[in-house]
């Protein structure tokens, strides 16, 4: 009787574990009615432009036989759903996300190809990094470290670069449709529009702007404006666009990227690569803080120091993990070795492993900030286990870039004037920016000459096109941007782990469309997360292009096995 | 003052202190049901998961609930409201503060503008009643009262500040004036301050006045009704004396405890007409903490008004009862 | 609403409605007619409601095009900030590949205002006719058990009543839609949530006189039960009264679905009068000047916030007549 019982479990269980084995399987079985799906966005509100787009395709895509919903939330809450909403499980969400609208803004930094083809796509940062789309190829993961350290030979890199944007084009990871042509205006009637730089990627609102602008009154104020937040004023914090203009004007790098984008030497006087793992990097004389101090060799070595500086914990599990003060700006030193200072004016930097974007990346991307100051601090923040430099606010932050502070208020305005002792001062005597959330204001100050320099427009592009029309003084300005807005697929998961399903959405996204409407003719058409503007890494063979066509994405969902049901509803192959 | 007004006083701030208590817990529980991470709008997308765990633990969000509940009133009761998750650096209380003077300025030269408008708006149309003109202003205000507040802020905003480019749009000042003001003296004594500011009081002084004026009106009836009214009309006085000196003044109690009630109402209500004109007040900033989903700031916004309104209802039926006597303390729950 | 019954019960400590007798849906219907008959204002109100009831109703009728659906002109292009017909140049829309045959216009991403206006009214009266109900039952109910039953009941029901006092209702119903998926719900449970605070102290002070009148002892003497006496005896001579708060209740509903709106918190799918001035003030109407797009929206709300208020003040007559005009 019991060995009867038991060869009755022992089969049981076998069939457990077939049963087991056989659903995922089966729950793709032939002929399954693709689930719904949803695509999220910003909410209308926040972003029309990205709201009405992501509607435009979410009404396309039902045309494909898929129920779709539009799901717009606020940024913060997006980011949630999204960005910790990976895999099944790990999310704050209900389930990971599938597809969403997503952006990527330009940075003068990002003039490199580098930073978006490693961490956009790199398997290793698949978990908590860029790569929130779990893209996992181990043949482009190869591309795209042997484009890092290709320093030697630049055409070699950009065979490099070109392959690994074509593999991403076929896999069709991400949905690119367009790169924004970021327009801004300027009151024309107080500067001199030949004045007005504008740098490749970035558009006119950029340091060589702010510090070349010649005002052509008496009045020597720019005035500025952001719809975001202007919530830092902290060296070692990357919070966003519009603090970022603040800090690479108060704070000065060692190189600065130049208006076609290449770094070029901006506080070092030179920077002589020895060999592909160290470089000389010799300071400008006579430099000082903003408090008067001077400008040392030192203090350049510990701007790197400050951002290599952390601890290591371990936690529950006994894992070791290091935890680094400043976590926005660790990573762009994390390739530094070794730091040597050679004497008052020069130091010598050792990498770990050759980098084509050091110079891009770190040299041109890290604050210059005074050791006096920041020392005590970090050495504090040490001692701390649960505070980073994200916590700090000087009272009265201390650079030795082109501008100095005046006063800041969180979320209010920031407002700075020449520094007369810079070598390159600049020609406005004070520069200020306002928060205005509210677009309408936006309009009414430039139209008043309340304000005179917009510098970003989330807004209806048509509307600012209208108004520099009506109104003489005003020029607009607009370049393609380094950036891009596309939609991310989760790769991790069905239906978007099947490439040919990918690419049939891409078929129902009305490229052309998007651009004349919805940007009033504002933007370039993407094909690639390296954009026209960085013109060099684009000369590569043609990309595949997906044109915008709904019965060419039925074809080829039905090519690949796809069918639909009596109700028109798509099922899997 | 008697007894008997002093424990009625006395029963009614312990009342209040009950009513915010259990308001305060409310706020609590509600705010756990938010459905993002409490920390959405302060981890950056480079966190690691150890990192964020440090955050909680540093903002206490990994306690159990009764732990946290119990912090959370401590720090209440010092005032402290925790840290912001969006502004780096600043503390919920640093960013409240800023903000309650502005949204104190508008409410109070609204409802100042909106009740003088209003008592004389009232006794003029009780003086007037059953002619063409009572009926077209009651109407009149009927409408403003009916009108959503933020649509006559824009019909305003586009008329005064767009089309005639007669008024500022939005804000307090613009940088240049702002970042030279040291002290609240002077951002009162500035010139710029005030322009920014008609627009808003305006507007909601526009949606305010109808209550004083209807209140007023039909207070103003009941009064001249009344014999002591009709003996100084025989006794000779002119009608202007009879409506101002006699009748105004016994129909203005019911508007002064209304005013009070005004204060409070008026603060939770600006919300809208601050979002209008970019208005730096403790209601844009509850707006722009929930989009952010910065949730202690939120919550500190939260609690201020609440605090306000709990207070002004608490002075109301204080005022009440010691301007009416005709108001024995067991009436007092009718007046809301 | 607050404000309202303040302006109504201001004047005197306590106001006595005038109450009749007989059977209790003859004298509910009576003092309907009564109101209507007398307040050509109430009537106006009404008729108000009515129009905008049958437009809700008949709207995928009545409107000419989608209102979410953007407008296209013959090459495919969205027919953006078409101005009405009437406005607009002649011969501007055949250059552009369309004929213009807007009322009110399109709006920055062409969708036709005219047809959202028509499909607004839906949002509109659901939404005040919802919460309205909702906070007329909850507050007739609760002013009822706390007038009759007095002692703890009534302590404890009064007290939540201070408490909803307490809270800011604008800034709740702010928490409450950006914590819940958008829906013009939101509005509806966070109304019935806290305004019952008005009309249950009215109707409790109202209880409290009629539960001492000779009928109610009768009624009581004769063994009926509580439940019965409350609700048989007690509620038709106080109906009107919640009718009077349930009016006013739309008129609020309405406004504060409206503020709601536009602040960005409703489902963008759900057209509504609110939404739609949200979306002109994003899309920058004002420094166009498209008065086209920014006034009817706001006319409506304030026609149906009217029709309320006329109907409100009409049972107000009715009920409490020494305020009637003298």
């Amino acid at each position: 009787m019991s060995r009867k019982l038991a060869r009755i479990s022992v089969i049981a269980a076998l069939l457990a574990l077939v049963m087991v084995a056989i659903v995922p399987v089966s729950s793709q079985d032939m002929g399954e009615v693709v689930p719904p799906i949803i695509v999220h966005s910003v909410t209308q509100a926040e972003r029309p432009i990205e709201y009405e787009t992501t509607r435009l395709v979410v009404e396309n895509m039902r045309e494909l036989g898929l129920e779709v919903e539009h799901r717009a939330i606020p940024w913060a809450q997006l980011i949630d759903e999204i960005w910790y909403s990976r895999v099944e499980g790990e999310g704050r969400a209900e389930r990971p996300f599938q597809m969403t609208h997503w952006r990527m803004v330009g940075r003068p930094e990002r003039s490199d190809p580098d930073e978006f083809t490693y961490n956009l796509f790199h398997s290793s940062v698949r978990d908590g990094g860029y790569n929130f789309v779990g893209y996992n190829n181990p043949q482009y993961d190869a591309l795209a470290e042997a484009q890092r350290v290709e320093v030697a030979d630049k055409e070699a890199r950009l065979d490099l670069i070109c392959e690994a944007q074509q593999v991403i084009r076929n896999d069709m990871v991400n949905a690119y449709f367009i790169h924004p042509l970021t327009p801004q205006v300027v009151n024309t009637a107080v500067f001199n529009p030949d004045s007005i730089v504008s740098q490749a990627g970035i558009g006119v609102h950029n340091f060589w702007t702010w510090i070349g602008i010649e005002p052509t009154t008496d009045d020597k104020t720019l005035i500025t404006s952001t719809t975001s937040f202007l919530n830092s004023f902290n060296p070692l914090e990357i919070a966003g666009d519009a603090p970022s203009r603040v800090t690479e004007m108060t704070w000065d790098r060692l190189m600065r990227i130049n208006p076609i984008g290449v770094a070029e030497p901006w506080a070092a006087e030179s920077v002589v690569w020895e060999d592909p793992l160290n470089v000389v990097v010799t300071l400008r004389a006579g430099m000082t803080w903003h408090d008067g101090e001077a400008v040392q060799s030192d203090d350049a070595a510990y701007s790197f120091e400050a951002a290599l500086a952390g601890t290591t914990q371990t936690d529950e599990e006994g894992n070791e993990e290091f935890r680094p003060e400043a976590p926005d700006y660790h990573p762009f030193a994390r390739n530094v070795a070794n730091i040597e200072i050679i004497d008052d004016l020069s130091l010598r930097f050792t990498l770990k492993t050759p980098s084509a974007a050091f110079e891009t990346s770190s040299l041109a991307k890290l604050n210059l900030i005074p050791k006096h100051i920041w020392e005590p601090i970090i050495n504090d923040l040490l001692t701390q286990d649960d505070a980073d430099v994200d916590s700090i606010q000087e009272e009265i932050p201390i650079g030795s870039g082109p501008f100095k502070y005046v006063a800041f208020d969180v979320n209010e305005f920031v407002f700075l004037e020449a520094f007369d002792d810079h070598w390159a001062r600049p020609k406005i005597d004070t520069w200020i920016m306002n928060v205005l959330p509210n677009q309408e204001a936006t309009l009414g100050q430039i139209q008043s000459g309340e304000m005179n320099f917009l510098w970003e427009w989330p807004g209806d592009p048509g509307v600012l096109q209208n108004i520099v029309a009506e109104n003489e003084h005003l020029d607009l300005f607009s370049a393609i941007s380094i950036g891009f807005n596309y939609f991310a697929f989760n790769v991790r998961y069905a239906p978007f782990d099947d490439v040919t399903f990918r690419q049939a959405v891409a078929h129902a996204i009305p490229q052309q469309f998007i651009i004349d409407n919805i940007f009033n003719g504002l933007a370039a058409p993407a094909d690639s997360f390296v954009s026209a503007a960085l013109e060099y890494w684009r000369q590569c063979d043609d990309l595949p292009t997906y044109d915008y066509s709904i019965e060419g994405a039925r074809a080829l969902l039905e090519s690949a096995g796809y069918s639909w049901d009596d109700d028109g509803r798509l099922q899997y192959p | 003052m008697n007894r008997g007004v002093v424990y009625y006083i006395l029963g009614r701030f312990l009342q209040s202190v009950m009513v915010l208590w259990i308001i305060v817990t409310l706020l609590f529980l509600l705010f756990r049901l938010a459905p993002s991470n409490p920390l959405a709008s302060y981890i950056d997308i480079n966190f690691t998961k150890q990192q964020e765990a440090a955050l909680l633990a540093r903002f206490g969000l990994d306690k159990p609930l009764g732990e946290q509940y119990l912090i959370y009133l401590l720090n209440l009761l010092k005032l402290d409201l925790g840290e912001t998750f969006s502004y780096s650096g600043k503390s919920v209380m640093d960013i409240l503060r800023a903000d309650l003077p502005n949204t104190i300025y508008l409410t109070l030269s609204s409802l100042l503008l909106a009740y003088a408008v209003g008592v004389l708006g009232g006794i003029a149309m009780a003086a007037l009643r059953g002619s063409a003109i009572e009926r077209i202003g009651t109407t009149f205000t009927l409408m403003t009262r009916a009108a959503p507040q933020f649509w006559v802020g824009m019909l305003l905003l586009t008329f005064f500040a767009f089309q005639l480019k007669l008024l500022p749009s939005s804000g307090i000042a613009p940088a240049v004036v702002r970042y030279r003001w040291e002290t609240e003296w002077d951002k009162l004594l500035s010139p710029v301050f005030w322009r920014h500011m008609i627009l808003p009081t305006f507007t909601l002084a526009l949606y305010l006045h109808g209550l004083p004026l209807l209140l007023m009106r039909s207070n103003m009836l009941e009064v001249l009704d009344q014999d002591y009214v009709t003996m100084s009309r025989l006794a000779g006085y002119s009608e202007w004396r009879v409506m101002i000196q006699t009748a105004a003044r016994n129909a203005m109690l019911p508007v002064l405890t209304a005013l009070t009630l005004g204060i409070g109402y008026s603060i939770g209500g600006n919300v809208v007409i601050e979002h209008v004109f970019s208005w730096p007040g403790l209601g844009r900033t509850l707006v722009r903490a929930v989009q952010q989903a910065d949730y202690p700031l939120a919550q500190g916004a939260f609690f201020f008004i609440a605090l306000i309104i709990v207070f002004m209802n608490f002075i109301a039926d204080i005022l009440y009862s010691l301007l009416d006597p005709r108001v024995g303390a067991s009436a007092q729950a009718q007046v809301s | 609403m607050q404000q309202d019954a303040m302006a109504r019960e201001g004047q005197s400590g306590k106001p006595t409605a005038r109450f009749r007798q007989g059977s209790a849906i003859r004298q509910l219907w009576e003092t309907n007619l009564e109101v209507f008959q007398r307040d050509k204002m109430a009537l106006f109100g009404l008729l108000i409601f009515a129009v905008f009831a049958l437009v809700a109703i008949l709207a995928p009728q009545i409107a000419p095009n989608d209102p979410l659906n953007p407008l296209k002109n013959n090459n495919g292009d969205w027919i953006k900030d078409a101005m009405p017909y009437w406005l607009a140049e002649p011969g501007e829309d055949e250059a552009e590949g369309y004929t213009n045959t807007f009322l009110l216009g399109t709006t920055n991403i062409g969708r036709d205002i005219y047809s959202q206006l028509i499909h607004g009214s839906r949002s509109a009266l659901l939404v005040g006719f919802s919460a309205a109900a909702a906070v007329a039952v909850i507050g007739t109910v609760i002013g009822l058990l706390a007038g009759y039953y007095g002692g703890w009941v009534d302590t404890i029901l009064m007290r939540a009543a201070d408490v909803a006092f307490g809270i800011p209702f604008i800034p709740f119903i702010i928490v409450i839609s950006a914590f819940f998926d958008p829906s013009i719900w939101n509005v509806v449970i966070a109304m019935a949530l806290l305004l019952w605070r008005d009309t249950g102290r009215v109707i409790r002070s109202q209880v409290l006189v009629i539960k001492e009148q000779a009928f109610v002892s009768a009624a009581r003497v004769s063994g009926a039960s509580d439940l019965r006496i409350i609700f048989v005896y007690i509620a038709p001579s106080i109906l009107p009264l919640s009718f009077l708060y349930g009016s006013f209740a739309i008129a609020w509903a309405i406004l504060t679905e409206a503020s709601v709106s536009f602040l960005g918190f409703s489902d963008p799918e759900t057209i509504s009068w609110g939404y739609m001035l949200q979306d002109a003030f994003n899309s920058l109407a004002l420094s166009r000047e498209a008065f086209y797009w920014i006034v009817p929206p706001g006319l409506c709300i304030m026609l149906t916030v009217m029709a309320g208020f006329f109907i409100g003040r009409g049972y107000e007559e009715v009920l409490f007549p020494r305020l009637r005009r003298m």
